[in-house]
């Protein structure tokens, strides 16, 4: 029986003691993020969220296209990744599948109001260190770079050279209601 | 109440399969409009109001398509976080959800409770009344760097 099942089954076993402090050692950055933010750093399993939850489980997490869990050994707790470090609107599946059915430390931010989050925890995740090796989740734009053969222009970030966005812009427009709303927005605002 | 249980089967019980937990699932319908988790809950792009609707549209197809869970926030306020969408689980690049971004939708699907997180196996898209919350009219375009200035183009 592996570590997971004794810490799952302990917490189980054991009445709700509240949120824990996974604080001490994080050398997270704040994003002083309005909701609230809280740093962690705790070892846990990475698996991804339909392997975790149905059994159903390929040996890479899905190479990055599945959502990512972390199972933490201290309470048998699973937390849903999130975000990544990077600020371009980036998950954290890429960096996280790279790491599939490894136990690693993560470390990161917590975030949210508890009035809002009734509990859960929000999981960002900004490093990854196994075998003493720290990684930082910065590797969202490699992927993306893999799977989008011809994206649009040569420079910029890659949310505004994404076909498959632009497409969208270029039809619904920017509120998803048609180009006459967007025609409208920008006759009243620039 | 837009949560309707059409099957519940012992909520709340765990059975450890190969060295994983796995939580008791309960088949559920969900209605509700499909929304940015992350801008949502950390407040990074502004209030609950602004990051919700047209006026968080585009900002919520980019969350998608970076791979950020996208949720489904239900008339209660529960957020349903979508794991698979019409049955298939590889969703975090964003391509099967781009669509549905910001619409009102309803789901029928598995439903996994687990350590105060709600993940939604969507297995079918019952209803799509499209974007039904135009937040747009009251705060603008949120972030408002998302709409590119047409003189400057």
């Amino acid at each position: 029986m592996n570590r997971i099942m004794i810490a799952a089954l302990a917490a189980l076993i054991a009445a709700p003691a509240g949120a824990q402090d996974f604080s001490e050692g994080s050398e997270a950055k704040n994003w002083n993020l309005a909701h609230g933010e809280t740093k962690a750093r705790f070892e846990a399993k990475v698996t991804d969220a339909v392997c975790a939850f149905t059994g159903d489980c390929p040996e890479d997490c899905g190479a990055g296209l599945r959502q990512m869990v972390l199972q933490r050994v201290a309470d048998g707790k699973t937390l849903l990744v999130f975000k990544n470090i990077q600020p371009i609107f980036s998950g954290g599946s890429y960096d996280l599948a790279a790491y599939c059915g490894q136990t690693v430390t993560v470390d990161g931010l917590i975030v949210g109001d508890p009035e809002v989050t009734k509990g859960a925890e929000i999981m960002q995740v900004q490093t990854v260190t196994v075998a003493g090796e720290t990684a930082k989740t910065n590797q969202f734009t490699k992927g993306w770079e893999a799977r989008t053969p011809e994206p649009i222009g040569e420079k910029g970030p890659w949310f505004r050279r994404d076909p498959l966005i632009q497409e969208r812009l270029d039809t619904t427009g920017y509120f998803g209601l048609g180009k006459e709303e967007d025609a409208k927005y920008a006759e009243e605002n620039f | 109440m837009n949560l309707k249980l059409t099957t519940a089967l012992a909520a709340g019980a765990f059975v450890l399969l190969g060295g994983v937990a796995q939580a008791a699932a309960e088949k559920v319908t969900v209605t509700g409009e499909v929304i940015d988790t992350w801008c949502y809950y950390s407040g990074v792009m502004g209030w609950y109001d602004t990051v919700v609707g047209s006026a968080h549209h585009t900002c919520a197809m980019w969350c998608a398509a970076g791979g950020i869970p996208v949720g489904i926030l239900a008339d209660d306020g529960t957020v349903y976080m979508v794991m698979k969408w019409e049955g298939d689980p590889n969703i975090a690049d964003g391509t099967a959800m781009l669509d549905v971004q910001s619409h009102r939708v309803t789901a029928e699907g598995m439903l996994h409770k687990v350590d105060d997180i709600n993940y939604l196996m969507v297995s079918e898209v019952t209803s799509n009344e499209g974007i039904t919350n135009l937040s747009h009219e009251d705060f603008g375009i949120v972030p408002g760097f998302a709409f590119p200035d047409p003189n400057k183009q």
